[in-house]
């Protein structure tokens, strides 16, 4: 038997670990502050800010979650793409300006900034807890990839299921620990540095990978594309997009843009920069980031053509595919020397960790500065960053939970209901940035409209069972809900404002005129 | 308002105005190394925003700098 893959990736894992705590002492500042231990000092140049920011993109929903779905549903999967192009464009415009004024008023928060704009606890409050409840499904989704990176290394030195079983949970509750204490002590330091090893290894095995697959594979591409078409779900269509699926590709590409921004943990990242320069260049640079999502996307179709990959994703045939999150891990197993499949192992499964970390990170960060501390005005810089602490651990603990309550394709369709309440917090944030024209009850009605009708929509489309679908039929053909969602709560917000406006405005101009 | 600010918006937007024109790119060929063109043309997409994402970063860049000497 051969253990080269357990070895180089236990021996990996060690080095993350120690990297991990090694990076408090970087650029180190007064550690006892919540700036500190979450913005990193606002510290962080264009490379690590690229490096840190990058890192949420590169997580189990990029190497886990879209080629299972491409695997599974075809090329409407394919909207990853596009997403990650137009997201930074959306960032270049909305990052640069929040980045501005988070410096000027210190924020800390996108929570922050609402608060300050348009002076309303209760809208603050709204905001700050849909952040969090957003980000639990998105770190379980996390935790789901590093399970499968789990049951594929596993897989060959153990045949008894139950026992696999077992080793699974208590190699995932080990992991956590340490993640849990490295980000108890290092704070957004230990995830940007230890970002920077995630990333290297992941682009370097998946060049790698993609490279090395098509040529072992007969036919290449080509051949992998023709078998995908008899061989994948009756339903899906792969080459090509099916016409009727143009706006639905639309919608879910144009929102999940407009979405990432609006994450917690995106905009943390974001105000941990030093310059207005590290946002704008490090944003800039990251479609290239997108090259590898393409990529990795197109494994989902790859996988047909390497039978010992199918095999350990438990393919029967067109009616029953298997268990599509194990596509990535199981193709690289199959393709590459056990050194690498190893090394590639552990690159897929700290990525799911350091983003878990920062995602941790910036729930906690909600918690104190815009729920605990509205209550208790009185708590210092030390007790505010302590409570941050502890709060990290406990919310990556409760994503720990949910992942052993929920199984593994509920985790990756509650992302996309993540993404539906997320984009509920577009109008106080990214249009507020740029008018004043907004009221702030206008904004809390828009918000439990769009939340309501998100909330409903989804669970109509799914005939109110489990969540596996997030998208609706509409005049325009199916849509992304969130789409919908967001038009309804923008509609409420403007009529709602335009009213509040026209009464605000006529006591205060009338006695002008007479 | 400076030119600057409303040439670097359209390079911004140019990317994202071509990928919403998805019948134009939603057919197989021309391949290209064995993939349908939808795949390809929207990959090679990320490249071509990566630059004019960078050269309306320089643009806004020299502006703010102008705007301190001025």
């Amino acid at each position: 038997m051969n253990y080269d893959s357990l070895i180089v990736f236990i021996v990996l894992f060690v080095v993350f670990a120690i990297v991990g705590f090694l990076s408090s002492r970087f650029r180190r500042g007064n550690g006892t502050k919540l700036n500190e231990w979450s913005l990193a000092g606002r510290k962080l140049g264009a490379y690590l800010a690229w490096f840190l920011v990058g890192g949420d993109l590169y997580t189990a929903y990029t190497f886990i979650a879209v080629p299972s779905a491409e695997y599974a549903k075809g090329s409407i999967y394919m909207f990853a793409t596009p997403y990650v192009m137009a997201t930074f464009a959306v960032a270049l415009i909305t990052m640069t300006t929040l980045w501005k004024m988070s410096r000027k008023n210190n924020y800390f928060t996108g929570v922050d900034f609402v608060k300050d704009k348009y002076k309303s606890t209760t809208l603050a409050i709204l905001i700050a807890l849909t952040g969090i409840v957003a980000e639990l499904p998105y770190i379980a989704l996390q935790i789901v990839g590093m399970k499968a990176v789990l049951q594929v290394l596993f897989a060959p030195f153990l045949h008894v299921t139950a026992t696999a079983t077992a080793v699974d949970d208590i190699a995932l509750i080990v992991s956590f620990a340490v993640l849990a204490a490295f980000t108890f002590w290092s704070g957004l330091r230990g995830a940007a540095l230890t970002a920077v090893m995630k990333d290297g290894i992941i682009l370097s095995s998946v060049i790698v990978v993609v490279i090395a697959v098509p040529l072992t594979i007969s036919g290449g591409f080509h051949h992998a594309f023709q078998l995908a078409t008899t061989m994948g779900s009756a339903k899906a269509v792969y080459p090509t997009l099916s016409p009727k699926l143009t706006n639905a590709y639309i919608s879910l590409f144009v929102l999940s843009a407009l979405a990432l921004y609006l994450y917690p943990h995106a905009i943390n990242g974001v105000l941990g920069s030093k310059n207005v320069k590290a946002v704008r260049f490090s944003t800039a640079m990251l479609p290239i980031y997108g090259l590898g999502l393409f990529l990795l996307t197109i494994f989902g179709v790859l996988v047909f053509a390497v039978p010992a990959a199918l095999h350990t994703i438990g393919y029967v045939s067109p009616a029953n595919l298997g268990n599509g999150s194990l596509v990535v891990p199981a193709l690289i197993a199959a393709t590459m020397p056990q050194w690498f499949v190893g090394y590639a192992f552990l690159g897929i499964f700290i990525g799911g960790l350091v983003p878990a970390a920062i995602m941790a990170i910036s729930q906690a960060n909600l918690l104190t500065r815009n729920i605990i501390a509205e209550f208790r005005k009185d708590l210092t810089e030390k007790t505010e960053a302590n409570i941050a602490r502890w709060a990290s651990v406990g919310f990556i603990f409760l994503a720990l939970a949910f992942v052993f309550l929920i199984p593994p394709t509920y985790a990756i369709s509650l992302q996309l209901l993540g993404g539906i309440l997320i984009t509920q917090t577009l109008p106080p944030i990214f249009v507020g940035m740029y008018t004043k024209f907004l009221d702030k009850n206008a904004l809390i009605a828009g918000w439990i409209a769009g939340i309501g009708t998100g909330v409903y929509f989804v669970e109509a489309a799914n005939n109110f069972g489990s969540p596996t679908n997030s998208l609706m039929s509409t005049p325009f053909g199916l849509l992304y809900v969130a789409a919908v969602a967001l038009f309804i709560n923008l509609v409420v917000v403007f009529i709602w404002s335009l009213a509040a406006n026209t009464f605000k405005r006529s006591p205060s101009e009338e006695p002008q005129k007479a | 308002m400076d030119q600057r600010y409303v040439i670097a918006g359209l390079l911004l937007a140019i990317p994202t105005a071509v990928l919403l024109a998805v019948p134009m790119y939603n057919r197989m060929n021309p391949q290209l190394l064995g993939l349908p063109f939808f795949y390809w043309f929207q990959a090679v997409w990320l490249v071509i925003a990566a630059v004019l994402y960078v050269t309306a970063g320089l643009l806004i860049t020299s502006r703010e700098k102008d705007g301190e000497s001025a």
